[in-house]
């Protein structure tokens, strides 16, 4: 269990022309993801989704508000003390084509982190290159075929599998995978949120799911939580189809209306929302924060800022203080 | 959809194009006996993943493949210019740009970060002899009020001090400004946010309208495609596997390849477990089958005559389709 309680960062941009401008990359957001569960962030690039991810996976700092994993709060804790707790999530990034050093084979690639394992709990060299084609076999790859190539013999496809063969290697509880297959080539996507999904179901590792793209979302598993970010608060959170399906914060739903309709296939939604304006950031936000883009806004919006929770009738929580379901998704043709 | 000016938008009649690029292991066909018509006013998007060869065959339609490549056969004749293939030289200059526009990837950072967008303008209008380069102003500035920027302030910024969708709409200004009536589009909207993209999608299909353009947009997004294409071309390994209507390819797709792309793509709704990946791999330059169909590896309705004979592209309707399995049951 990973939670996180009011999590706070401001990066301050010092000594260029923009100096002074603060950004609020991440304004008190609050997430819990089960031993073994899934969940998505999704918004828009600048949205604050990869800062939080990266402050789950310890690699980045936070300026107030708690992360505990496994129970145990970790701002009490020194680096070094830190350290094991962090191991156990393990990032897998975008582009795999510069996550993995050229110049090592898939084995050197490996090896590195199982031999400090082995070190740790006094394991044999054997008990390392079995575990290394014990790793490749679990994300579907054949350790005699790969395990002697570089990196530039492998598809796109099996880099990000050698990548989330090499953050197994360590046994972690949870996987932060952000924009893990924005650069996969279309055909071979659906194989590594797959795998991902067949991960958590054989293993028990938790997966964050870190995206734009909310349609792939969805195929973490049924029971993942969707989280809607936009401008570091989290705007909406639920079961991903339920928001999916049913989205009430206006963000959400020009989010999803945004998304392309395969004309032929699908039928657009009927009350599609479409922002008034595009992002500027550069004015101040007394109220909401999506107010002055929302076509719904009212007075109320401008004044006072929403915060996430639950009111009668929206099975899901939301920060928005006049929720309302449109239908704003492509339904498929053949269920009109 | 009408296209009120098309009667000024030139048609592009691609023939037998192929396209090879020199390696150690002798020349490789990266684009292989492709024929694709343009109608006049229509918007074709042809979708491919990387290194189908899709974007080799954007860059012959300005003659522009750099070597190691060439052009080895094949025509691309553009009403009113001729044939593209044929040009070199000072009327090969002349014809990008004022004939033919090309919209770079924004995230390739196609801008000078050295000097204001206006700066670039007025090289362009200098390159191009345009005498009234206070009308090429006007007329930029027109144009980005018309994708809804404030047109002085973009020609007065560099390109850092624009967005990721604003750029795109410079590019695209760039591209129309000196009257093209060809367009091509290679990935216009890869690295933008969703909301950006439907953006600049609402803008390209408009533009398209009234200035009665005839546009080929290149993608890997088939999503892409649908929003604003009438026409869709699919490119694997180097060939185009089936073109069609939009809607018709995708409701009701002939090629093997195109079902198990379309069936790839994750979905908003619906059962998650009917979306599947497509086996195997896509084939790169050096690994693509050079005798047989280059799908077979991947085909779930893979025959013996796969094996050696490339399928041709045989029209069946509006639909052309280069599948022997499909031409089996057409005849069955």
């Amino acid at each position: 269990m990973i939670t996180g309680n009011g999590i706070t960062k401001t990066f301050r941009q010092r000594g260029n022309v923009l100096a002074g401008r603060d950004v609020q990359a991440l304004r008190g957001v609050d997430f819990a993801i089960a031993k073994g569960g899934a969940a998505s962030f999704i918004g828009e690039s600048g949205c604050g989704k990869t800062t939080l991810g990266r402050i789950i996976a310890g690699l980045e700092t936070y300026d107030a508000g708690e992360i505990s994993i496994g129970g145990t709060p970790m701002s009490g804790l020194k680096p070094k003390q830190r350290q094991p707790h962090f191991r156990k999530i393990q990032m897998i990034h975008q582009d795999p084509y510069s996550a993995l050093n050229p110049t090592r084979t898939v084995h050197q690639t490996l090896q590195a982190p199982l031999a400090l394992r082995a070190k740790q709990t006094g394991r044999s060299r054997q008990w390392m290159d079995e575990r290394a084609a014990e790793v490749l076999a679990l994300v579907g790859l054949d350790p005699g075929t790969v395990l002697s190539r570089y990196p530039h013999q492998l598809s796109g496809g099996m880099r990000q599998r050698v990548v989330i063969a090499r953050a197994l290697t360590v046994d972690p509880e949870m996987l932060v995978a952000d924009e893990a297959v924005s650069m996969i080539d279309v055909s071979l996507r659906l194989g590594i949120l797959a795998l991902l999904k067949d991960l958590r179901e054989r293993l028990g590792v938790s997966v964050l799911f870190i995206t734009h793209d909310v349609a792939t979302a969805r195929y973490i598993g049924d029971d993942g939580e969707l989280y809607v970010i936009y401008r570091g608060q989290v705007v909406e959170r639920g079961p991903v189809d339920t928001v999916i399906a049913d989205p009430v914060h206006p963000y959400t739903q020009s989010l999803l209306s945004a998304i392309p309709v395969l004309h032929g296939l699908e039928l657009p939604g009927e009350q599609p929302v479409v922002p008034l304006e595009s992002l500027d950031e550069s004015q101040p936000d007394t109220g909401c924060l999506f107010a002055r883009r929302c076509p719904f806004r009212t007075e109320r919006c401008e004044g006072e800022r929403p915060v996430l929770g639950r009111t009668e009738c929206v099975p899901q929580e939301h920060a928005c203080f006049h929720p309302e379901r449109r239908s704003v998704v492509a339904r498929p043709m053949s269920e009109v | 959809m009408p296209h009120p000016a098309s009667s000024q938008a030139p048609g592009v009649r691609i023939d037998g194009l192929t396209v090879v690029y020199k390696t150690p292991a002798g020349e490789l066909p990266a684009v292989r006996d492709v024929s694709l018509t343009l109608e006049p006013g229509t918007i074709t998007g042809i979708v491919g993943e990387s290194g189908s060869g899709k974007s080799t065959l954007a860059l012959s339609l300005l003659n522009a493949v750099q070597p190691p490549g060439r052009i080895a056969a094949g025509s691309v004749e553009i009403d009113g210019l001729g044939d593209v293939v044929g040009l070199s030289g000072e009327r090969l200059r002349k014809a990008r740009g004022a004939h033919i526009g090309y919209v770079f990837q924004a995230a390739q950072n196609s801008l000078n970060p050295l000097k204001t967008v206006g700066k670039q303008l007025l090289d362009l209008g200098r390159s191009h002899g345009v005498d009234d380069l206070r009308g090429l102003v006007r007329e930029a500035r027109e144009l980005l009020g018309r994708m809804g920027l404030d047109g002085a302030r973009v020609l007065d910024s560099h390109q850092h001090e624009l967005s990721g969708g604003m750029r795109q709409r410079v590019g695209i200004m760039l591209a129309l400004v000196l009257n093209a009536h060809v367009v091509v589009l290679d990935e216009p909207t890869t690295a933008l946010d969703m909301i950006t993209q439907a953006n600049i999608l609402k803008i390209v299909r408009e533009v398209h309208a009234e200035r009665g353009l005839t546009t080929l947009v290149i993608t890997h997004d088939i999503g892409v495609v649908a929003e604003v294409a009438d026409r869709l071309a699919v490119m694997y390994g180097g060939r185009l596997v089936e073109q069609g209507p939009t809607r018709e390819v995708l409701g009701a797709p002939r090629h093997p390849y195109t079902r198990g792309l379309i069936q790839a793509i994750p979905r908003l709704v619906g059962d998650i477990d009917e979306a599947r990946a497509l086996p195997g791999r896509p084939p790169t330059l050096a690994t693509v089958p050079t005798a047989g169909c280059v799908f077979r590896e991947r085909c779930a309705l893979r025959m013996d005559v796969c094996e050696t004979d490339d399928p041709a592209a045989v029209a069946h309707g509006t639909r052309i389709v280069a599948c022997h399995a499909v031409k089996v049951r057409e005849h069955a």
